[in-house]
């Protein structure tokens, strides 16, 4: 009696989870990105002396494959060899980051579906205690992990790399507007708005300014923009 | 006198038929010579074909010529298309000098045949009529030893192995030759095969060698396939090659042959000789091949299974590489032997390399693949630059003429690995001054190396989490879940033991206050509602007999804790004397009776 009270939530779970399981799988398979192809194509960019393009496809690539060690050195490298600030990652980051990313996204899925049947399995049998708090314990410890890995990402969305080197970051969002400082080639920067051609950015040491939309590309493009 | 004249008669009648069979038996013989032009030192064949009985005759004189009687047999000689049974002679004629001979005719009515013979490379005097070259002469040869003509002398099958003992998995070029007379053998129905199961036959070539030869005074086509021959176990041997042919041969048995060579007529022959086409296989004489097992002793640890005589060199190029980018490391193997069993795992491991599996490639210089050259080719990458020292590669191989293994080792191979950026404009970026004026920070490591192809890939940068279509996945889930969660109703037991609990947590209130009219009245209520879900009955209809009936000596107990609580009720009596915890486990008791 009590088997079949657990196997009709269960089967709800499944054949509930079905329609979306399908298109999210599908989702993340047409073959566009690779972290190797990106991280090749970056050490062709280098060796052809353009660090800006090479810095971008390293950091895409860094974020299909963040515990690559190749990708993370030549990163560096070319980071250093343009001059540019190198930032460093902190303990906490490197080990939350040590999942990929689709791992964790799956793994927060499992902590979801860990603690909602610790839950469900309690109030079905309240008086087995252990194995539904463990259970409810690792989900939370599984979800927590996936939002970590989330906020540390979060950052890189709206992250883009200087692609001509001395380029200007003006004032107001018109070609002729004054200079208000110059940014490197690789340089990384953050985008906080948008306007037309023109993209305002804050750079690491604080300063904001309007790029030209050409001369700035995006770690994370948009949804058909052309890569 | 009767019977006198009578035979007299009849043989006068039959006297000129005797003459006509017997001028028909001279006339049907007739002689060729093969070559008509020979040097010194070389022999022509004289060749007699009759189709009648055959008289003794006597070798020819001529004078510088030396006449010798080869064979004689029985065969068949075709006249305007038609296979005409033949009795044949062949006589081997040697000059003794150079000249030009005739040689008078063997059959009474036969002509004289002229044979020249020449020193040396002297030119032809009849080729100037013809504006094409005269064809080669068809060499005369002797059938290989042991060979004998079968399919009544049509067709012949050889099979040339070597003499020699060879080893388990050593693999060695065979020749099959299948002699075919023209015109009597019309097909060769399929490739020769190998008579015996523990031999592979590996690459029979498709297209067999052609060359005429002249044999026993007949004119053979011999097809000649090659392959290589590999033992899959030691022992001794028998082995043979199987050719399917299809020739034209007679239905008629040895006396009716007989009975129409004595036809005298070749029409009248060809109408009782009974040719027709029949399939039949051909096999070569057994030839015997003893296999070696290889031996366990000096085996090479990385031994494959090559067996043969080898040579290795090996090279990389570029020979000047940047750190990252790739090289080519080559191995050749080249010589005789079983090639399919040359194999190498190149570098597995090398310390400033990244190191990728090798590929392997055989161009053959023999139709079946025995003699070649392998040749193995391994990416590397380095990954540190400087002048780098690839080690040399080693091949092990079973050498059958040494009759041990052998290793072949090439030497190390010098190899300049420049950084990586070196020329490129980031490298230029990494000497020049930084704007803060600090020194370069950038490592002289280089790049790192590219990596494999690509195997997984992705169709949008954003991570899964950051994407709609992927977060309903949890959000359904926990909806699911929740539903879930509403759908399941807690117990009957635990709803009621968490009531029984809620009334001894107000009991003990009541205890502690000591407030004997609600304690009293709780315990009333709760009792009844514990009794009447115990006993499946209204509460009301629950009667003093029927808690002694159903507790025994505790129905006692009860209808007290009743009339104590009917008391508290209408007098709000507050006896200081009550005896709270007595009733207290009085009443847990009850509850706890039914929690069981």
């Amino acid at each position: 009696m009590r088997a079949s009270k657990t196997s009709i939530p269960m089967l709800i779970l499944i054949f509930g989870l079905a329609p979306w399981a399908g298109p999210a799988f599908a989702q993340a398979s047409p073959p566009r990105y690779s972290a190797d192809a990106l991280y090749n194509l970056a050490n062709s960019y280098a060796r052809a002396g353009k660090p800006g393009l090479a810095v971008l496809c390293y950091e895409r690539a860094a974020l299909l494959a963040p515990d690559d060690a190749d990708i993370n050195a030549n990163l560096e490298y070319v980071r250093a060899s343009a001059h540019v600030a190198v930032k460093a990652r902190g303990r906490f980051a490197r080990l939350v980051q040590a999942v990929n990313p689709t791992t964790a996204a799956w793994l927060g899925v499992l902590g979801v579906a860990l603690v909602g049947t610790a839950l469900l399995a309690r109030r079905i049998a309240p008086r087995s205690r252990w194995l539904p708090g463990g259970g409810i314990v690792l989900g939370i410890a599984l979800i927590a992990l996936t939002a970590c890995n989330a906020m540390l990402l979060w950052p890189r969305m709206h992250e883009a790399v200087v692609l001509v080197d001395q380029t200007p970051a003006r004032v107001s969002p018109v070609p002729m507007a004054d200079t208000a400082f110059v940014l490197r080639e690789a340089q990384s920067v953050t985008m906080t708005a948008e306007h037309e051609d023109f993209i305002l950015i804050r750079s690491s040491g604080g300063l904001s300014g309007w790029v030209a939309r050409a001369n700035l590309g995006a770690v994370v493009p948009p949804v058909g923009a052309e890569r | 006198m009767h019977w006198i004249r009578v035979s007299f008669a009849m043989l006068c009648l039959l006297a000129p038929a005797g003459y006509a069979m017997a001028q028909a038996d001279d006339a049907l013989a007739y002689e060729t010579i093969e070559p008509v032009r020979i040097k010194l030192g070389e022999s022509a064949t004289l060749r007699v074909t009759s189709f009648s009985r055959l008289k003794a005759f006597a070798l020819p004189s001529v004078s510088g010529l030396v006449f010798e009687e080869i064979r004689r047999s029985d065969g068949f000689d075709f006249i305007n298309g038609a296979a005409i049974p033949a009795k044949f002679i062949l006589i081997r004629v040697t000059p003794q000098f150079a000249g030009v001979f005739s040689i008078p005719g063997l059959t009474p009515n036969s002509r004289p045949i002229g044979l020249e013979v020449v020193n040396g490379d002297e030119p032809d005097p009849y080729t100037w009529r013809s504006q094409q070259p005269a064809p080669p002469p068809v060499p005369s040869v002797a059938l290989p030893k042991g060979v004998q003509l079968q399919a009544r002398g049509a067709a012949f099958v050889h099979l040339a192995i070597p003499t020699r003992a060879i080893y388990v998995g050593e693999s060695v070029p065979v020749d099959v030759d299948v002699g075919l007379r023209p015109g009597i053998v019309t097909s060769v129905n399929g490739l020769p095969a190998l008579k015996g199961s523990d031999f592979t036959f590996d690459n029979p070539s498709k297209q067999p060698e052609r060359r005429e030869e002249s044999i026993e005074g007949s004119t053979f086509v011999v097809l000649t396939w090659h392959g290589a021959l590999a033992a899959v176990k030691p022992g001794d041997f028998s082995l043979s090659a199987q050719a399917p042919l299809t020739v034209k041969m007679s239905s008629l048995s040895a006396t009716d042959q007989a009975v129409a060579s004595r036809l005298a007529w070749p029409l009248l022959q060809n109408l009782y000789n009974g040719i027709a086409p029949r399939d039949l296989t051909i096999e070569s004489s057994a030839s015997r091949l003893k296999v070696l097992p290889l031996p366990t002793e000096g085996q090479p640890e990385n031994f494959s299974g090559a067996v043969g005589e080898f040579r290795v060199s090996s090279d990389a190029a570029p020979a000047r590489v940047a750190a990252g980018e790739p090289l080519t490391l080559r191995l050749h193997i080249s010589g005789a032997g079983n090639f399919d069993r040359v194999h190498s795992t190149m570098l597995d491991h090398l310390d400033h390399w990244k190191t990728y599996p090798a590929k392997s490639s055989f161009t053959p210089s023999d139709a079946v693949g025995y003699q070649g050259e392998k040749v193995f080719e391994q990416p590397l990458i380095a990954a540190q630059p400087g002048e780098q020292s690839i080690p040399g590669l080693e091949f092990s191989y079973f050498n059958p003429n040494t009759r041990r293994y052998e290793r072949a080792q090439t030497p190390p191979i010098t190899v300049t690995v420049t950084t990586s950026l070196a020329g490129g404009s980031l490298d230029a970026l990494a000497g020049a001054p930084s704007p803060n004026g600090a020194a370069p920070t950038g490592s002289a490591r280089g790049l790192r190396p590219d990596h494999p192809p690509a195997r997984e890939s992705v169709g949008d940068l954003r991570p899964l989490y950051f994407r709609v279509s992927f977060l309903a996945v949890p959000a359904t889930l926990a909806l699911i879940l929740a539903g879930s969660g509403f759908a399941v109703r807690p117990g009957a037991a635990r709803a009621t033991s968490k009531a029984a609990e809620r009334v001894l947590a107000q009991l003990d209130a009541a205890a502690r206050a000591g407030d004997s009219s609600s304690f009293f009245e709780a315990a009333r209520t709760a009792l009844l509602r514990t009794f009447a879900a115990r006993w499946q009955m209204p509460a009301e209809q629950i009667t003093v007999a029927e808690l002694k009936a159903r507790l025994g000596t505790t129905g006692e107990d009860v209808e007290r804790l009743l009339v104590l609580a009917e008391e508290a009720r209408y007098s709000h009596d507050r006896p200081g004397g009550t005896d709270f915890q007595r009733w207290l486990g009085l009443i847990r008791g009850q509850l706890a009776g039914e929690r069981e």
